[in-house]
């Protein structure tokens, strides 16, 4: 049974649109976070999918590269989520509207 | 390694003024300060005479210089430097020396002044005799314009010295104003030249001859407005607002006389230039006749004197127009030395009565008798009497003329000689004979401060007149033979005695109220009034027109600009909902663009 590569495409598709419906509709802070996770690990499973598929370890190196990448931003979005908290007293994104024109 | 005499000539007054002008402290310390100044100008003047003494029987420049200036393109702007030859280096001590007298006889003319105010009157005279030299020792005519600025922008402070009087400062302005109008001139000729052959060299090469013309007419108009020639005299009369040192310094022994230096330094250009020599020669002679018919009527001893200024330059003028080089320059130098004399003369008179007006003194022989035996040695020369300097000079301008063949301008010379020998001698018996006319007056002689320099100028004016032969082979390069008294000049020194005598009669008798007439009509000048028409219609509405235009077109255009930019930018700023989801969104809509363009393969 040789479905190759399609169905692992697929399944990265569904994450990736989850996690763009949540970002576009999310209002929780934690909320967001999680799904530009889903997003980023979407992207991760078509670079392991195709590099299995080729052969080659490459996929497999370039997706390393990318989950250090994610918990460094993980780390980053935590602590901006803690500075949201302690100046607003809340993570709702939208109590942050200092940049509104 | 010693400094080059020249750049001690420059550096030195250049220090004291960088000394005087930076440390407030030393500047409000007036008499402290002109310490300072006149030490500058001790040196700068020694230099000068070692190098005047080093160009003795020298036929090379016994110094020259020149560093690049500006380099573009492969091109230089000009050259700056310093060129000491036998023509600019009597010039560098004439300067120096005047400079130096005029510095230390303003320690006590002005010895009731406010530190402060003394101290910025000796900073001035500190750049004015750097300016002066700059363009003494010029090398090129680019350099002599920087300095030919510069001094008039010194004789602008100068004469504002006292500027919280409200016609001294409009005295100053005029006199500023009269020299730009002129100095357009003098730099439309100074572009016309450049523009033609590339340099600025005194001695240029060949030009073709409308340009060469073109060329001096141009630059002559600027030894109009400095030399004061009628009709652009009109700002020295006024200029005596300032301060009688200064007046003797900048408006009588150099500044004015700069311009006359100019066509002696640009004598390898002028010399060609028939036409421009024959207006020169004209405008000289005119401005020796008129300026002394105003002498004549005036009253106030100053203005006498700038008025008799306007007519020997005019002398100078006339000299050179009709070829006569070393009689232009000569009558320069000799009239460098007496009539700064007479102006310390007049000052310390003024000092010492309180008045400029001549009919307010009177009987002065007595109280001054120093004063008294300098000024009258000072008015002889003037009126060209020998052994006096002015006497040699003049006699060598009147033969000059002579040979030139300039007749008009001859005549119109010879009768100025009258003239200035009938103001002269009647300044004198005006002044120190009789009684003395103003009441509340207790005239004392002056104190050593001011008589040391009188009469080390007066001691001048006796000696440089015998030096006329020397001075001669400096400048044309071949000792001249002994010197020899032309008819011509004869006929100067009867008319001159003849002048003299009517000088003295017409101080004695009553009939000066005529002249007093003529006088009223001379001073509420035609010139003047027509000046004041085109300032006012022309200039005036000129400048009010263009600053509408500059306000409303120009910076319309430019507030339309900004206007618009603010609109754009207030609907602009809409877009920023600071929500992150909506910027979220922008980013996904702009990476399916980006994706959808890149899949497309347009």
């Amino acid at each position: 049974m040789a479905l190759g590569v399609l169905p692992w495409l697929l399944l990265s598709a569904a994450l990736f649109s989850t996690g763009l419906f949540g970002l576009l509709t999310r209002k929780h802070a934690i909320g967001l976070l999680i799904s530009v996770e889903l997003m980023a690990n979407a992207v991760n499973l078509n670079l392991v999918a195709f590099g299995y598929f080729r052969g080659d370890l490459m996929g497999q190196v370039l997706a390393l590269f990318g989950i250090a990448l994610t918990v460094a931003e993980v780390v980053v979005g935590l602590a901006l989520v803690i500075q949201l908290h302690r100046h607003n007293r809340s993570i709702d994104v939208d109590s942050a509207r200092e940049l509104a024109g | 390694m010693m400094l080059p005499l020249p750049a001690l000539v420059l550096l030195a007054p250049l220090v004291a003024f960088a000394v005087v002008a930076l440390y407030p402290s030393l500047r409000r310390r007036g008499p402290a300060a002109g310490l300072a100044v006149v030490t500058g100008s001790s040196v700068s003047l020694l230099a000068g005479v070692l190098m005047l003494v080093g160009q003795q029987g020298l036929d090379r420049p016994v110094a020259h210089q020149v560093w690049r200036w500006m380099p573009s393109a492969g091109q230089d702007l000009a050259q700056v430097g310093w060129l000491v030859d036998s023509t600019s280096a009597p010039m560098v001590v004439v300067v120096g020396l005047v400079a130096l007298c005029v510095q230390i006889y303003s320690f006590g003319y002005l010895h009731d002044e406010p530190g402060p105010a003394l101290g910025r009157y000796y900073a001035w005279h500190a750049l004015f005799v750097v300016a002066m030299q700059t363009l003494v020792m010029a090398p090129n005519l680019m350099q002599a314009f920087i300095g030919w600025e510069l001094v008039g922008l010194c004789s602008y402070l100068l004469i504002g010295y006292w500027w919280k009087e409200a016609y001294v400062g409009k005295a100053a302005v005029k006199a500023f104003w009269v020299n730009k109008v002129a100095d357009g001139g003098l730099l439309l000729g100074l572009i016309v030249l450049g523009g033609a052959t590339g340099s600025f060299e005194w001695d240029p090469t060949k030009l073709d001859p409308a340009l060469l013309t073109a060329v001096t007419l141009l630059l002559f108009v600027g030894v109009m407005g400095k030399s004061a020639q009628v009709p652009l005299h009109v700002w020295l009369p006024d200029a005596m607002a300032g301060p009688t040192p200064v007046s003797a310094l900048l408006h009588a022994a150099t500044m004015v006389a700069a311009g006359v230096f100019l066509v002696v330094r640009a004598w390898p250009l002028f010399e060609g230039a028939e036409t421009t020599l024959t207006i020169m020669c004209w405008f000289g002679g005119v401005t020796a006749f008129a300026a002394a018919c105003f002498a004549l009527v005036e009253d106030d001893v100053k203005k006498m004197l700038a008025f008799s200024t306007c007519s020997q330059l005019g002398y100078m003028v006339a000299a050179l127009g009709s070829g006569a080089l070393v009689a232009g320059y000569f009558h320069l130098t000799t009239h460098a030395m007496f009539k700064a004399l007479l102006f310390l003369g007049a000052g310390s008179l003024i000092h010492a009565v309180g008045t400029n007006a001549m009919s307010e003194m009177g009987g002065l022989r007595k109280q001054m008798p120093g004063t008294f035996v300098l000024f009258t040695i000072g008015c002889l020369a003037l009126a060209g009497i020998p052994p006096l300097a002015g006497f040699f000079s003049k006699d060598l301008v009147l033969e000059g003329l002579l040979h030139g063949g300039q007749f008009g301008p001859l005549a119109l010379c010879l009768v100025g000689v009258v003239l200035t020998a009938v103001y002269s001698g009647r300044a004198v018996v005006k002044i120190f004979f009789g009684e003395l006319r103003s009441p509340d007056a207790h005239p004392h002689e002056s104190p050593p401060s001011m008589m040391g320099p009188m009469l080390l100028l007066g001691a001048a004016t006796i000696i440089v007149g015998f030096l006329g032969a020397q001075f001669s082979g400096l400048v044309n390069g071949t000792p001249d033979g002994a010197f020899h008294v032309a008819p011509v000049g004869v006929a100067g020194l009867v008319l001159a005695l003849v002048g003299l005598a009517i000088g003295k009669w017409l101080a004695d008798g009553g009939s000066v109220a005529q002249l007093e007439g003529l006088g009223e009509y001379i001073f509420s000048s035609p010139l003047d009034r027509f000046y004041e028409t085109v300032w006012r219609r022309v200039l005036l509405v000129g400048a009010a027109w263009l600053a509408w235009v500059d306000r409303y077109v120009v910076d319309g255009l430019m507030n339309l600009v900004g206007w618009g930019s603010m609109v754009a930018a207030e609907r602009a700023r809409k877009l920023q909902t600071g929500l992150v989801t909506d910027y979220v969104a922008a980013v996904v809509v702009g990476v399916l663009v980006v994706a959808l363009y890149t899949a497309s393969g347009i």
